[in-house]
């Protein structure tokens, strides 16, 4: 046996007793952020087990090279499938079938590097590379919800009512600038995303306030007539007016 | 000629693709004048179809462009060629199964849209996604065999050109030659078409789990990150595909070398680098997005495409002029698809630098100046590269009257369909909407006039070459 194979085989030995801890450490509950990057680390120490398992003294050219093309390009793929993340609260609480999942996730990730480097010599590092960089790219986003800072910076607009309800025209003004104008202009007009409004009316009297807010340019949402009536309108430049 | 047979296969795939959705495309430019009229999930539809459609077209044509032309400085194997084929064909009936079934979430299906409030049976949102899986399998397939070949070939410094560059003299002085600049577009497309698909490969399987299993959430900014990761790169890549056969073509028109030089080598490091990062400018908009990332947007969205833009039309019409050229089909369309990537090429970077951005990006702008770089520099570039090869094996070339209409109607067409687009975008006329606001409509039936008129130029332009593909071969010494 050659220096290399030994060292695929202690990376793979390695990896293997990584990839069945569930059976040793039993139920576990990790964030799916964190099982991600646990299954990166599998997939890659596997795939390194592959490429190095490769004995370059193979025949360089192979009749079944598309073949191994095919399997070190879907390995990755089928692998990414495997890191279904609404299964892993089922997974944490079975310690075997998490066994299980992972010596697939070993499987895939062997024949990744080996497949790889049976098509062309330097290939199962590409190739390998690619499934780490997919595993790794999953925590990010991958069965994992939005921040929430990206949540409280959307926009809230949201339809206005046709009929008043509230008790005076400045009231409802206010009430229509806090529901649809206020996420980017800020609460007070001071700005935030959009500009500030603050003494706006130095800049432009309320027809021209108005005229803006039914046509304006982007990337200022045009949001009359499907969102805010002519009355709106009216109402919420009559309030921009105040600020 | 296993080689020229693959090469075929990809281009005129690829155009009978590119006349279909082009047709489609029309349809859609006279709905919006008001001439037709279908219902607006008919619409999305047909202009998701529209999207995915032109990018798989004119990426085949590029891609047997390319596969041809690697073939020649290295051994590569025809069943992979076919293989890929396979799986871009099966991905695009995959796709339009998916139209048929009205899934209208387009081209780019940026999560949430594929999932929400859908006009759309469930299975066509599956049958889209796993169509565009197997075009991007197809493709992986395709940049992998390509990379493995020019690794094999060159080495990895020897194809980047490295010692070229920092151990010129002694490089030189050994007799070696760096290589041909098609080369370095084979390698580019390779390996930033390598990662881009990693990426969209990525994001595509998560959104097949989401269409399988709704409890899964995914990141909306993750997932925009990686789709225009994918899709950016994907169509930038169409152009340095078919930039390649100008490489070639042009010196067998002008009867001149076209050298590897250091700036060209430099310019296309400048694109290897910095084409991935080039999607950010995609989302300026999204205040979510770290702004660091949005400046590098703007930077990469230069960085890769004006340097070798610049070096290679500077090259190009160097090699041109006072050359002699016969301006036959193929050197008319090359030259010309020189102009339409510099005036497509301008219009992007206008709408990647950010204060432009934001009065543009959702504004036809953003077609008027892809559909310049797509119509009248990939498409010119593969009829050009097309034709110099039916020129070649001929040895004949069009009557100058077919030259003069095809012509004219390609880019006279093309100019007021284009036109029309800039226009509208400049007036603030937003995109992807089945019913614009004024001036939409109007400008939207100039451009259905200019739009017909250039499919009639094409036409005439594939009736010509089918005749020149039936003329005997040229006799050889």
């Amino acid at each position: 046996m050659n220096g290399r194979a030994m060292i695929a085989g202690v990376i793979g030995v390695l990896t293997l007793l990584f990839a069945l801890a569930p059976l040793y450490r039993g139920e576990v509950e990790l964030p799916t952020a964190e099982h991600h990057l646990l299954h990166a680390a599998i997939v890659t120490g596997a795939a390194l087990s592959g490429v190095l398992a490769w004995n370059p003294a193979f025949a360089r050219t192979s009749r079944l090279a598309p073949l191994w093309l095919l399997i070190a390009i879907c390995a990755p793929i089928l692998a990414m499938f495997l890191m279904w993340p609404s299964e892993y609260a089922f997974l944490d609480r079975h310690p075997g079938g998490h066994a299980i999942e992972h010596l697939g996730l070993v499987g895939l990730g062997f024949v990744t590097g080996y497949s790889g480097q049976r098509y062309a010599a330097g290939i199962g590092w590409a190739t390998g590379a690619a499934l780490l960089i997919m595993s790794l790219l999953a925590p990010l986003g991958y069965g994992v919800s939005p921040p929430p800072a990206a949540i409280a910076a959307l926009p809230t607009a949201a339809p206005a009512a046709e009929e008043p309800a509230s008790p005076s025209d400045a009231g409802r003004g206010a009430a229509l600038y806090k529901q649809s104008c206020a996420s980017c202009h800020g609460t007070s007009g001071e700005g935030g995303l959009g500009p500030s409004l603050k003494n706006e009316r130095s800049r432009k009297d309320i027809e021209q306030t108005a005229r803006w807010i039914r046509n304006p340019a982007p990337p200022m949402p045009k949001l009359f007539p499907a969102t805010l009536t002519e009355k709106d309108v009216r109402e919420v430049s009559a309030f921009v007016q105040k600020l | 000629m296993s080689a020229q047979r693959i090469m075929w296969l990809y281009i005129l795939t690829g155009l009978a693709i590119l006349v279909l959705m082009m047709l489609l495309g029309i349809t859609m430019r006279m709905e919006q004048a008001g001439w037709l009229s279908y219902d607006a999930t008919a619409f999305y539809s047909l202009l998701t179809l529209h999207g995915v459609g032109m990018l798989t077209a004119v990426a085949l044509a590029g891609l047997g462009t390319l596969w041809y032309l690697v073939s020649r400085e290295t051994v590569l194997d025809a069943r992979i060629a076919y293989l890929a084929y396979a799986f871009f064909i099966a991905g695009v009936l995959c796709v339009i199964a998916s139209v048929l079934g009205h899934f209208g979430a387009l081209w780019t299906m940026l999560y949430p849209l594929p999932f929400v409030e859908a006009s759309w049976p469930g299975w066509a949102t599956g049958t889209y996604l796993i169509g565009n899986l197997l075009v991007m399998i197809g493709f992986t397939l395709w940049c992998v065999q390509i990379l493995a070949a020019l690794l094999q070939r060159y080495g990895i410094s020897g194809m980047l050109g490295v010692e070229y560059i920092f151990r010129g003299r002694t490089f030189e002085a050994a007799g070696r030659r760096p290589p041909p600049p098609q080369m370095f577009a084979a390698l580019i497309v390779s390996i930033d078409g390598f990662l881009a698909s990693i990426a969209g490969m990525a994001i595509v399987i998560a959104l097949i789990v989401r269409w399988a299993d709704a409890s899964v959430e995914l990141d909306p900014l993750w997932a925009k990150n990686l789709t225009y990761f994918f899709g950016h790169s994907f169509a930038n890549l169409t152009m340095y595909m078919a930039v390649a056969g100008v490489y070639v073509g042009l010196p067998l028109c002008t009867k001149r070398e076209y050298h590897t030089s250091r700036p060209l080598v430099i310019a296309w490091w400048g694109t290897l680098t910095f084409v991935i990062f080039a999607y950010f400018h995609h989302l300026y908009m999204d205040f979510v997005q770290p702004q660091g990332v949005q400046f590098v947007g703007e930077i990469a969205s230069y960085l890769a495409a004006i340097p070798v833009v610049v070096v290679t039309v500077y090259g190009g019409v160097l090699l041109v002029h006072r050359s002699g050229m016969r301006w036959s089909m193929g050197a008319m369309f090359l030259y010309a698809g020189m102009i339409g990537w510099v005036v497509g090429g301008t219009g992007a970077v206008l709408d990647a630098t950010i204060p432009f951005n934001f009065d543009l990006h959702n504004t036809l702008w953003v077609p008027a100046h892809f559909h310049t770089y797509l119509l009248e520099g990939v498409v010119a570039f593969t009829l050009g590269w097309a034709f110099v090869n039916l020129e070649q094996r001929s040895g004949a070339v069009s009557p100058s009257l077919i030259r003069w209409v095809t012509g004219t109607c390609i880019f006279g067409g093309g100019a007021l369909f284009l036109l029309s687009f800039y226009l509208a975008g400049s007036s603030g006329v937003p995109r992807r909407v089945a019913i614009e606001p004024p001036p939409g409509p109007a400008i939207a039936a100039v451009a259905s006039i200019g739009a017909i008129v250039v499919l009639i130029g094409l036409l005439i332009c594939l009736a010509e070459g089918v005749r020149l593909a039936r003329l005997p071969r040229k006799e050889t010494a």
